[in-house]
């Protein structure tokens, strides 16, 4: 920079350091009624930058032929798309035409991102697309590699903004294919855009530079996942995530509580998608990374000061939250490996159990590769801490009781933890749904449970932690998570009742039940009945009116609720003719009212077909068996 | 544009803010305004239609609330013409009028107590008004701002930030909230210019914006009911909201295919979750847990956007074309608001269906 005598140019990097400075600092303190004034002072300064370069390659009186043949060009289309030439023409980045450019095009970059800050962006996009037409002239090196992916990253922001995604993705693509090249082809830590003005002494050190430029493509990265998100392309966009992730894992740019709830979320993805080793490998980064977010701070220490006090909050917390995105793994695991296993009418299927063993036995050697193809977490620090936990629960379907049980332990540890923090009083909402959580995992348990007796015992277990929650929670403020506990505790004696049906017609072996077993058997059916009943009465009004025209949410449950309830009626054991009678009548209404409703609203039918066709056939044979019931009352009588 | 619903759980009403000459927002001609009327349904509102929906005697947690740009005449809707003391004002606003009709209401339902009620005599106290055999009201308010998801107690403005609670038999409640007792409209009225007053107070002083804060005016009325000895307590809540201006709500949710841009100052990528917790899907069936709580606002309101809780949004926005993106914007968020419902999910037993 031959022209510049130092004092210019200390000038030029003194104007440069304020207008950043501005930027970035001073902008936060801006008045409401003036928000852009550091912003825009920073922008004055930036002109005058300009200016100065500008007047400069004038002087040189060099290279500005071909400025201006570049700018003769008729405007392009704002589409960058995949154009890999940049690597190939134009004069080197290193010369000294090269460095011009480039600085001119830094200074068109935060001019750039200036305008588009203060809300004018198609001033924005001019400079950003000038920026770009000057690197157009230049090879990709090591000089200018950084700039040519900031540009494109605020170009992607920019469209993105403007509903254009596809452009967005056009220059965040190219971002990404030009570090790509570039990392293999050259790789040396390339100039950050700061240094353009800075003088001599200033300039970064080769991990400064680098961590910069990860960074920058980070970002890119960080973009692409929004933009696959955007197109509705979710794999991609998961994919990108679980590389951002990765990368601020590897280059050490992440704070550990937010790093670990983004992997525990992305875990939750990877579940809903059925991939479990995914699924496990997220949550076991997350528990590992959390731990680097350091020690919980102790009750007393939290009384001391409330910084602490809040630090403990926010440790426990997020721990908690990690907590339960494992209980959604463990209970999606059971839920999952029982769909595989159960017969048509919900039973283990054995044949299908030992087909599924014979092919896991088969896998298991395959399994190695699909490890090591997947996507996976790391630094050289925590790959072993990570692969420990993983090791301490399995990520391919439970088959028997036994595997079933390791999962569900580990599962049932969450929820403990989970609960210690979110407690009953302060947390309602989310100790009920840990409770939920808590009561599914016993119940997908229960399915592989052979013994009876035993996994009666797990549905007590269930009635027993949301029975008196149910009854003891505001009815007002809690009515959504109330219907939702009332009709899970209906089913759950339900299933209770015909368990134990199943149970006594086992060891009796005639249809004489003893006393006791009919006592407990109509106990159980009247509370599923009340437990439905409790629903249904829920969805009246105020006033206490049933709804005639049933909400979307609730139709199904409130209509399977009626067949149930129609159902529970005619199974009660009773020797008593007027009891039988009254339950009669009683199932035959609720029968009626199923068929009734779907009369009136065909567009109901669809939900329950089942129910329905069941209701249609019980309403033509109830009442022959009531009439004979009558009838044979009369002739005792 | 969104109109008047029918059985959605929200009802939205849209005003459009006449133009006035003092503004500087208004200067463009008749010819460049944005919105015209096709039918009253969706430009007029009523104040009066709005207060006549509350029933006190009756559980409900209501909302109003109130949306929109900066300008658009949201404060003038709520309370009416600023530096109202005597709030008989022919202009005033949605407020003070549901506090006329609440104590309108109130006074009533105790006076048909106290006339039926020959041998009692009425005794009303200044919190308190209750007729010997049957029934009393007790009225409370209380008065927030939430800006930057922290809680401020206007009513205390000495007062640090506050937590949001649940408790089993209260629901969701601010920890340590001022509640003031009230026993007529212009007491309530008393309180809530004070929380106002304090509120710009405190936006000078602590760097606040109002215009991007929403401020939560709650009351809530507790009616018992003595019948043969038997107590029958009921609570209705009413929940004002200035929310914050719709134009600057950019960093939630309603910013549609915006990118969430990275803050390179601390190497945070703030948002990934966000971005993933979009990926998580709930349509099929699976159940999981997402670690990003809602909103403070959201979660404070709750029982508000569905259940048995009626919610009525008014959207402001101002007629003139250079406000043409904040209109939209308005009126784009006036008609997502109509589809927020609360949903719950019934984990419904598949088996045992048809056994």
């Amino acid at each position: 920079m031959a022209s510049f005598n130092s004092n210019e140019w200390r000038a030029i990097c003194d104007k440069f350091t304020n207008a950043q400075n501005l930027t970035e600092t001073e902008s936060r303190k801006d008045p409401e009624n003036d928000p852009f004034r550091s912003k825009y002072k920073a922008r004055d300064l930036l002109r005058e930058i300009y200016c100065s370069l500008k007047s400069f390659e004038a002087g040189e009186g060099e290279e500005d032929s071909s400025g201006e043949s570049g700018d003769q060009r008729p405007t392009e289309e704002p589409v960058d798309g995949q154009r890999e030439d940049v690597f190939g023409q134009g004069f080197s980045g290193d010369s000294p035409a090269g460095l011009r450019a480039a600085r001119l095009g830094a200074v068109e970059y935060y001019l750039g991102v200036n305008h588009v800050d203060t809300e004018e962006l198609s001033a924005g996009q001019e400079h950003l697309m000038n920026c770009m037409k000057l690197l157009e002239r230049c090879r990709v090196s090591s000089q200018n590699v950084s700039l040519f992916i900031h540009v494109r990253n605020q170009l992607g922001i920019l469209w993105a903004g403007r509903d254009e995604t596809e452009t967005a993705q056009g220059f965040l693509e190219t971002a990404e294919s030009i570090y790509q090249r570039y990392m293999k082809e050259d790789g040396s830590p390339p100039t950050d855009m700061t240094e353009y003005f800075t003088t001599e002494e200033n300039l970064l050190t080769h991990q400064e530079r680098t961590k910069r430029f990860e960074l920058a493509y980070t970002h890119t990265m960080y973009y692409l996942a929004q933009v696959y998100k955007n197109l509705g392309q979710t794999e991609r966009a998961a994919t990108y995530c679980h590389t951002t992730l990765q990368r601020q894992l590897q280059l050490n740019q992440f704070t550990p509580m937010e790093w670990a709830l983004n992997a525990a979320t992305l875990s939750q993805y990877y579940i809903t998608k059925g991939r479990y080793m995914e699924g496990r490998h997220c949550l076991s980064a997350a528990t590992v990374i959390s731990d680097l977010a350091g020690e919980v701070p102790s009750e007393a220490a939290a009384q001391e000061s409330e910084a602490e006090s809040e630090r403990r909050e926010h440790l426990r917390q997020k721990r908690a939250e990690i907590a339960r995105c494992w209980i959604k793994y463990c209970l999606n695991l059971l839920q999952d490996a029982r769909k595989q296993l159960e017969d048509n009418i919900g039973e283990l299927d054995t044949d299908r159990q030992d087909e599924l063993k014979m092919a896991r036995r088969r896998e298991e050697e395959e399994e190695e590769k699909g490890r090591k193809s997947a996507l996976l977490f790391g630094s050289e620090d925590t790959f072993d801490s990570i692969a420990s936990i993983e090791e301490k629960v399995m990520c391919l379907f439970p088959l028997d009781f036994t595997e079933a049980r390791s999962v569900f332990l580990v599962g049932q540890n969450y929820v403990t933890q989970a609960k210690d923090f979110f407690q009953m009083d302060g947390y309602v909402t989310d100790h009920i749904e840990i409770l939920q959580d808590h009561s599914a995992l016993f119940r997908a348990l229960a399915f592989f449970e052979e013994d009876m007796e035993r996994r009666c015992k797990m549905h007590k277990r269930r009635v027993d932690m949301l029975e008196t929650i149910c009854n003891d929670l505001n009815a007002q403020y809690y009515l959504l998570i109330r219907r939702q506990l009332m009709f899970e505790l209906a089913e759950t004696y339900n299933e209770m009742m015909d368990l134990k049906l199943t149970l006594a017609n086992r060891q009796a072996d005639t249809q004489s039940l003893d006393n006791h077993t009919i006592k407990k058997f109509n106990h159980l059916c009247s509370a599923s009945a009340k437990y439905f009943q409790m629903f249904l009465d829920s969805l009246c009004s105020p006033e206490g009116k049933y709804p005639e025209h049933l909400e979307e949410e609730v139709l199904r449950p409130a209509l399977v609720a009626r067949f149930r309830v129609a159902r529970l009626h005619s199974r009660f054991i009773s020797s008593s003719p007027t009891v039988q009678l009254d339950n009669l009548n009683k199932s035959l209404e609720n029968y009626k009212y199923v068929v009734q409703y779907c009369e009136a609203h065909p567009e109901a039918e669809a939900a329950v077909e089942t129910e329905l066709e069941l209701s249609k056939e019980m309403v033509g044979l109830l009442p022959l068996k009531i009439n004979r019931l009558k009838a044979r009352m009369a002739s005792n009588n | 544009s969104p109109k008047i619903g029918d059985s959605d759980s929200i009802k939205v009403f849209v005003r459009v803010r006449p133009l006035t000459r003092d503004t500087g927002l208004t200067t463009d001609g008749d010819q460049s305004l944005c919105l015209s009327v096709t039918s009253p349904n969706t430009i007029r509102l009523c104040h009066c239609h709005l207060c006549l929906m509350w029933k006190p005697t009756q559980f409900l947690i209501g909302l109003l609330s109130c949306s929109g740009q900066t300008g658009s005449g949201k404060t003038f809707t709520m309370l009416g013409p600023s530096e109202l003391d005597n709030f008989t004002d022919n202009l005033r606003g949605v407020i003070p009028r549901s506090f006329e009709y609440l104590f309108f209401l109130i006074n009533r339902e105790v006076e048909r107590i106290c006339f039926s009620n020959e041998f009692g005599t009425c005794s009303p106290s200044p919190t308190l008004q209750q007729s010997p055999q049957s029934k009393s009201f007790l009225c409370k308010c209380s008065f927030i701002e939430i800006y930057n998801e922290q809680i401020y107690d206007l009513l205390d403005t000495a007062s640090a930030s506050l937590f949001l609670r649940e408790n089993i038999k209260k629901g969701v409640f601010v920890e340590g909230v001022v509640e003031k007792f009230v026993s007529s409209a212009a007491e309530a009225y008393q309180v809530l210019s004070m929380g106002w007053r304090n509120r710009r107070v405190a936006s000078t002083s602590m760097n606040r914006e109002s215009s991007r804060s929403h401020a939560v005016f709650t009351m809530t009325l507790e009616s018992k009911e003595t019948i043969n000895e038997v107590v029958n307590i009921r609570m209705s809540q009413l929940n004002l909201v200035d929310l914050a201006g719709s134009e600057r709500q950019k960093d939630t949710h309603t910013e549609g295919s915006r990118l969430k841009e990275a803050s390179s100052i601390n190497r945070s990528l703030m948002c990934l979750g966000q971005v993933i917790m979009a990926l998580v899907d709930v349509s099929n069936g699976k159940n999981r847990h997402i670690c990003y709580r809602d909103s403070k606002l959201t979660f404070l309101l709750r029982d508000s956007l569905g259940g048995n809780a009626k919610t009525y949004i008014i959207a402001n926005v101002h007629p003139g074309s250079k406000c043409f993106g904040e209109t939209l914007s308005t009126l784009h968020f006036a008609q997502r608001a109509k589809l927020i419902k609360n949903k719950a999910v019934i984990n419904e037993d598949t088996q045992g269906n048809v056994k």
